[in-house]
């Protein structure tokens, strides 16, 4: 027991011992500060009809927790599901591998080490919520209760059990992130619109927000005196031209059932990652694949040779950034999995085909996130292969090396989009051609950018997860590539967004180099 | 070609140097860096590679100030960093041509040239697999080919044989002894037999500074007479330690045969031929 907390502890510390981790916080930090919105913001959050409560501490302490258990449970879930991952690409699986710890032991410490995590940000998030209390409140007094129940029933069960989601995806899925982060997608999707009708099924959400959304709503009906549905908004709405009504919400008592069934649900994750442990590969993935190619690789050692340094042919001066385009092609193009591309032909097939609001505003978005993992690196891939120090003694490191990564993943994102682009043109609609051409150009820029910032590239990959999210869902706001708004003033803006992100990255980088040399 | 290190400090906060007060002249031949673990060597090289920027001090070559130009050096430069990676999708011929591109090197010769460096580091029949399913070895030598791509005039090599197998460490030294001949090459080491048998002049440093440099028989020469070797029992070695400057021991009849240095030998003593590590152990463990 004590060697299982020792690990779990040292776990947390090196994942927290990071700058990346630094930066997710504050952008959590950022998040938590919308969720309330300020009494005179133009956007909502939680919106019941016409009303919203008055800002009290039951008000603040439920809309915040449900918040963080719907919004940290999508973001948290990519923020955490590759700690085994990590250990397999550290080569620490492998000492971990041959020590006594059991399967289940090893899982349980990811799980709980997860968990520590986002507990961390739900701290921040908890917080951040009584701060903006005493900043925003109505005049009302400040209950503590209000606000640690909500978080206690229904914000941390739910981190619990995406903890032990994230091991068991890692378990069932591998080292496959993009198939994890795909299907998790379609899980959150799932569970976050599925709408129970009674108590029973309340406590079949794993978020545990529906029972307070349903409560919220029955109140406004006693204020309203109607049967009829509420038009209950939850997320972010945008532009609310009509000031709400104010009414007083002063939290709910949950049910035994329905508290039980939280802990049931903490538990269901964890027979969950029992039962997952009996497939756990306990790190011979690898050493399985490495130990084929190389017993190959031996075979072929036949003759022994020397290098003649007199006889090796002389080369010429090439400063030429083509070579290094092509080569930045095929990396992008061979990273992940070869039958992602039979994904990708067929998300270009669609884009062809489809009628041209369908491929913008839905087909295009999903082909953009599915490639995240080749791109969303482009900054710090040199770090992470450790070929930064050829980089920097190379000639002309940032006007030549830089450039190519980025012109390279912009050729990739270009040729992914290029049948809708393309239908664009023979309509005749260059506008729309225009925006789907700067909005490629600035999810590249965001990624070196983001990447360049938090030294990695989940902060990336989290943003974009969320925004493609908002894309397909039809949130304006959220619309970089005319989908929805597609005048020229709009495309104006991005242009100078992307000349910004563009001088931006260039800056950061060279003051990147200027740090090292330093 | 000249290598002018004037003076160079590497401070990292207050009182903490990577390298101080470093000064040096490098000629074409090569040049052994020695010195233990944190002694500094990758740092300096780094410098040297123009990847680190020294807090004080000038680097020259040919007269040059590459800290002002660093793209002058970068053009003739051929560096093997201790630590390095390669693109495991790529293979091995296409991360050559990559790093190629890096150094600005193409035209019609470029491909069979590492088809050439591929065959003489014994790589060709595994050219076109991805290098992510090489061994360590291997991997060195596809850095090691690199090295070679731009026909550099000054080649760095930190801690080069790591990984490398005895035969291929013995190809390796032939390679560096050939590249002597018309460059500067710089090879930094903590394992003395890769030095000693190749280098023409030895550097040693400790805790950052330059302790001494000159030809290897210069060096020895701190060490003449002074080496013994004695038998002493398994239970003695620590107090012997405390008294002599222990260079290695090895088991002999239940008992234990030590090599040391001291100024007057102990009883029973036999006089050894100084060696380089002999040297190196005692101006690193005096200084």
């Amino acid at each position: 027991m004590k060697s299982l907390i020792t690990i779990i502890k040292l776990d947390f510390l090196q994942r927290t011992r990071n700058y990346n981790f630094l930066i997710t916080l504050c952008a959590c930090l950022a998040i938590a500060y919308t969720f309330v919105p300020e009494p005179n913001a133009n956007y909502s959050t939680i919106r019941i009809s016409d009303y919203v409560g008055f800002y009290n501490s039951a008000w603040f302490g439920y809309v915040t927790a449900i918040m963080t258990s719907i919004f940290l449970s999508f973001i948290g879930f990519y923020l955490i599901n590759s700690s085994i991952k990590n250990d397999l690409e550290t080569k620490v699986g492998q000492m971990i591998a041959a020590t006594p710890i059991s399967n289940f032991s090893y899982l349980l410490s990811k799980v709980i080490s997860n968990f520590l995590l986002l507990l961390t940000i739900v701290f921040i998030i908890f917080f951040m919520s009584i701060i903006l209390f005493f900043l925003y409140n109505d005049g009302y007094t400040f209950q503590v209760f209000q606000f640690v129940r909500p978080y206690l029933i229904i914000t941390i069960p739910t981190m619990f059990f995406i903890a032990c989601l994230s091991v068991i995806f890692e378990i069932l899925f591998q080292k496959y992130s993009v198939l994890q982060n795909v299907l998790f997608f379609f899980l959150f999707s799932f569970l976050a619109f599925s709408s129970p009708k009674n108590e029973t099924d309340f406590s079949l959400d794993v978020f545990g927000s529906k029972i307070v959304m349903y409560q919220l709503e029955e109140k406004v009906r006693e204020i309203t005196n109607t049967d009829k549905n509420t038009n209950m908004s939850i997320g972010y709405v945008l532009g609310n031209t009509k000031k709400p009504e104010k009414f007083e919400f002063n939290g709910i008592n949950f049910s035994l059932t329905f508290i039980l069934s939280r802990f049931l649900w903490m538990l269901f994750g964890l027979i969950l990652v029992g039962f997952s442990s009996l497939f756990f590969h306990r790190f011979t993935l690898e050493k399985k694949l490495k130990s084929l190619k190389k017993t190959k690789i031996i075979e072929s050692k036949k003759t022994i040779h020397q290098i003649n340094l007199s006889k090796l042919v002389t080369t010429k001066t090439n400063y030429s950034i083509l070579p290094l385009i092509k080569t930045e092609l095929l990396l992008l193009f061979r990273k992940g999995k070869k039958w992602l591309w039979f994904v990708n032909i067929l998300g270009m097939i669609l884009l062809g085909f489809l009628p041209l609001e369908t491929a913008h505003q839905i087909v295009l978005p999903i082909l953009w996130f599915l490639q995240v993992h080749r791109f969303s690196d482009i900054a710090t891939k040199e770090k992470t292969f450790r070929i930064h120090l050829f980089t920097a003694s190379s000639y002309k490191p940032i006007q030549r090396i830089f450039t190519s990564k980025i012109i390279a993943s912009f050729i990739l994102m270009l040729i992914i989009s290029s049948p809708l682009i393309i239908k664009y043109f023979m309509n005749f609609n260059f506008l729309n051609a225009l925006f789907i051409i700067s909005g490629l150009t600035l999810l590249v820029f965001t990624a070196v950018l983001f990447g360049q910032i938090s030294k990695g590239k989940k902060l990336f990959e989290v943003v974009f997860f969320l925004v493609t999210y908002a894309n397909i869902n039809g949130i304006p706001y959220f619309d970089y590539f005319g989908a929805i708004n597609n005048d020229l003033g709009n495309f104006y803006t991005f242009l100078i967004i992307i000349l910004l992100l563009l001088s931006l990255s260039f800056f950061i980088k060279k003051e990147i180099f200027t740090k090292l040399l330093n | 070609m000249k290598l002018d290190i004037q003076n160079v400090s590497k401070k990292y906060s207050r009182n903490k140097y990577g390298i101080k007060g470093f000064s040096i002249t490098i000629e074409k031949g090569i040049l052994g860096l020695l010195g233990p673990n944190g002694a500094g060597k990758s740092t300096l090289l780094k410098m040297i590679a123009t990847v680190h920027k020294p807090t004080e001090g000038v680097i020259c070559l040919n007269k040059k100030n590459i800290l002002k130009d660093p793209n002058y050096i970068r053009k003739q430069l051929g560096f093997l960093p201790q630590d390095f990676g390669v693109y495991p999708n790529l293979n091995a011929f296409e991360f050559l041509e990559y790093m190629a591109a890096m150094k600005g090197v193409g035209g019609n010769n470029l491909k069979p040239k590492i088809s050439q460096l591929l065959e003489g580091l014994n790589l060709i029949d595994v050219a076109k697999k991805p290098i992510g399913s090489y061994s360590g070895g291997m991997k060195q030598r596809v850095g090691i080919a690199q090295v070679l791509l731009n026909n550099p005039k000054i080649v760095i090599f930190d801690e080069p044989t790591v990984g490398l197998d005895p035969e291929e460490r013995v190809r390796f030294r032939n390679l560096i002894s050939d590249l002597a001949n018309d460059c500067i090459v710089i090879l930094s080491s903590h394992i003395v037999s890769d030095i000693d048998t190749i280098a023409d002049k030895v550097a040693i440093m400790k805790n950052g500074t330059l302790i001494t440099h000159g030809d290897q028989e210069d060096i020895i020469q701190n060490v003449k007479e002074k080496v013994f070797e004695t038998t002493i029992e398994k239970y003695d070695l620590a107090a012997f330690k405390t008294q002599q400057i222990v260079v290695s021991t090895y088991r002999k009849n239940n008992q234990l045969v030590v090599r040391y240095i001291a100024n007057s030998p102990v009883e029973n003593s036999i006089k050894k031929t100084a060696n380089l590590e002999d040297a190196y152990l005692y101006l690193t463990k005096t200084n």
